[in-house]
């Protein structure tokens, strides 16, 4: 079969110009791979195969080029020197494609377990950051509460010391006063009505029993006075004293809310101080929120600690960070002169000291304040 | 005596003497002959497919033919492999069993002489001789495949060699 040689021969040239130039794009692409994820052996070894088989293209093609340029040009006879040399060579890259390419497997299994190996050691390290920072949480919650109880200690210490020296210096007084209150009530009775004399001893007698009040106060604080207890609905008690309050203060634009916890049992405690106590924390929360703002009561009961939690809740100017350590102190009051004795705190904390219970406060200036009671549910055996 | 309790000095000492004393052609190497190149090469051609054949299987054992880079590749490996099983059909029909011989009539005719087989295997010869037809789509399809997962890469797409989608189990 005579035939022409064009086909082969162009196909041939073009071909191997071809395999040359896309050889070379690919191993441009690998490269690029590689170097983006230089841990991902695949593509190292993709990489590697573009490169060998580069090799092989471009020494078959230039093999064939030359082959084909050297018949044109008739030398065709130094062909035959070059051949086994060219052979040779393409056989050789050929195998090393080849055996590179076999690597593919490995490669593919060698990345897997770095990778699975990988991803475990990043989840064992976020794991472990999880429980630093859990500890870490942990510790300074700890700590917090741990300088809120030193705190709390140091003031109920100090409060301890006040209210002994009240006691001492009000049964000191309440004697004296008691001679001066009766001996002014004798010498009343022998004065004539609306003279100067009565009403000057009438002025005595007033402060005597402005005095008087003032010393009782200290020794509720001192909790030198026994609570008669009864047994009474902490509910009950609250209505009382919002109705009492809206009567003698002017709650017109307060907004006063109640949230009740059904669960709350009855109590055996003196409801007359445990209204003297709601009377003042919810007076001191009008004060805060002035003419307009809003009071929140609300109770709660926790059955496993068998306690009731009874909170004043106000939107107010609240207390300021340097006067929280003060506010249960014996006349320390932040309202004006002839407003406030300083003692409706300090009674309040007293009477609840001496129900077994305690008295806590939040406050942060310009947002309100919390003043939560924290009472023992007694009943009548075990109070 | 010095030499007492080394029998295999002695022994080798003895044939490095009888070695340079007694020459004689031993034949210690194989001699390469003529036919040798050519089989070397067809098998080079043999484990080429073979190896070819074998990333084309894990590449879909792998399921990552799903996906157009790699999918590309694995065209490429069965252009690769159809180029090189045309190329041993050429070296066995001409070199090897010698049913074919190719003389150059001129620079641009050719005569193809089949001594069995006919014409059909004349024309068969011919058509494998223009394997640059199977090799250039199989590097084509190379360059494409790889030039699919670097964009892939680039636009911040998984990487279709990540390890992630196959269970190391």
């Amino acid at each position: 079969m005579t035939i022409t040689w064009i086909p082969i021969i162009t196909v041939d040239v073009l071909g191997a110009i071809l395999m040359i130039i896309f050889s070379v794009l690919a191993i441009r692409y690998a490269w690029r791979l590689n170097r983006r994820d230089p841990d991902n052996l695949v593509w190292t070894f993709l990489l590697w195969v573009c490169v060998c088989l580069a090799g092989f293209a471009i020494s078959r093609s230039a093999g064939h080029i030359l082959k084909q340029m050297l018949f044109v040009a008739g030398h065709g006879a130094v062909w035959a020197h070059i051949r086994p040399v060219s052979g040779s060579l393409n056989t050789l890259l050929l195998i090393i494609v080849a055996a590179v390419t076999l690597f593919f497997n490995g490669a593919w299994h060698i990345y897997q377990e770095i990778f699975s190996e990988r991803k475990m050691l990043q989840e064992t390290q976020s794991e472990l950051m999880e429980l630093n920072r859990t500890l870490e949480n942990r510790v300074q919650e700890r700590t917090e509460a741990l300088l809120k109880h030193e705190k709390q200690m140091a003031q109920t210490d100090r409060l301890a010391s006040i209210g002994q020296l009240s006691s001492g210096i009000a049964h000191e007084i309440n004697n004296p006063l008691g001679v001066i209150q009766g001996y002014t009530q004798l010498l009343l009775r022998g004065e004539k009505p609306d003279s100067q004399k009565q009403q000057d001893l009438q002025v005595i007698l007033k402060h005597a029993r402005n005095c008087k009040a003032i010393v009782e106060d200290l020794l509720h604080f001192a909790r030198r006075s026994a609570p008669e207890k009864s047994e009474i609905n902490i509910h009950e008690v609250i209505d009382d004293v919002l109705v009492f309050i809206r009567h003698r203060a002017k709650t017109e634009k307060i907004h006063i809310e109640t949230r009740y916890d059904e669960k709350v049992i009855p109590m055996y405690m003196d409801e007359k101080k445990i209204k003297q106590v709601l009377v003042n924390l919810v007076m001191n929360a009008r004060h805060a929120v002035g003419d307009n703002g809003s009071i929140t009561i609300s109770t709660g009961y926790d059955d496993q600690e068998r306690q009731v939690m009874v909170s004043v809740a106000d939107d107010g100017y609240g207390i300021d960070v340097k006067d929280l350590d003060r506010i249960f102190d014996p006349f320390f009051t932040t309202k004006p002169t002839g407003e406030g004795t300083g003692l409706g705190l300090a009674v309040s904390y007293g009477i609840i000291k001496n129900h077994g219970g305690e008295i806590r406060v939040s406050s942060e200036p310009g947002k309100g304040s919390v003043f939560t009671l924290i009472l023992p549910v007694n009943t009548a055996g075990n109070s | 005596m010095a030499l007492r309790g080394k029998p295999l000095f002695i022994v080798l000492a003895g044939a490095l003497f009888l070695l340079l004393a007694v020459p004689h052609p031993v034949m210690a190497t194989q001699p390469h002959g003529d036919p040798e190149g050519i089989v070397v090469h067809q098998l080079s051609h043999v484990f080429f497919v073979f190896s070819m054949a074998i990333l084309i299987y894990w590449l879909h054992n792998r399921k990552l033919s799903v996906q157009p880079g790699w999918r590309e590749i694995r065209y490429a490996a069965f252009f690769l492999i159809l180029w090189s099983t045309g190329a041993f059909i050429a070296h066995l029909l001409d070199e090897q069993l010698g049913w074919i011989s190719v003389s150059r009539m001129d620079t641009w005719t050719m005569h193809v002489e089949p001594s069995r087989g006919g014409v059909a295997l004349a024309w068969l010869y011919y058509i494998v001789k223009l394997d640059h037809l199977l090799c250039v789509p199989a590097l084509f399809f190379l360059y494409r495949g790889l030039g699919r997962l670097s964009s892939q890469k680039d636009s911040g797409g998984e990487p279709d060699a990540d390890a992630k989608r196959e269970d190391p189990a």
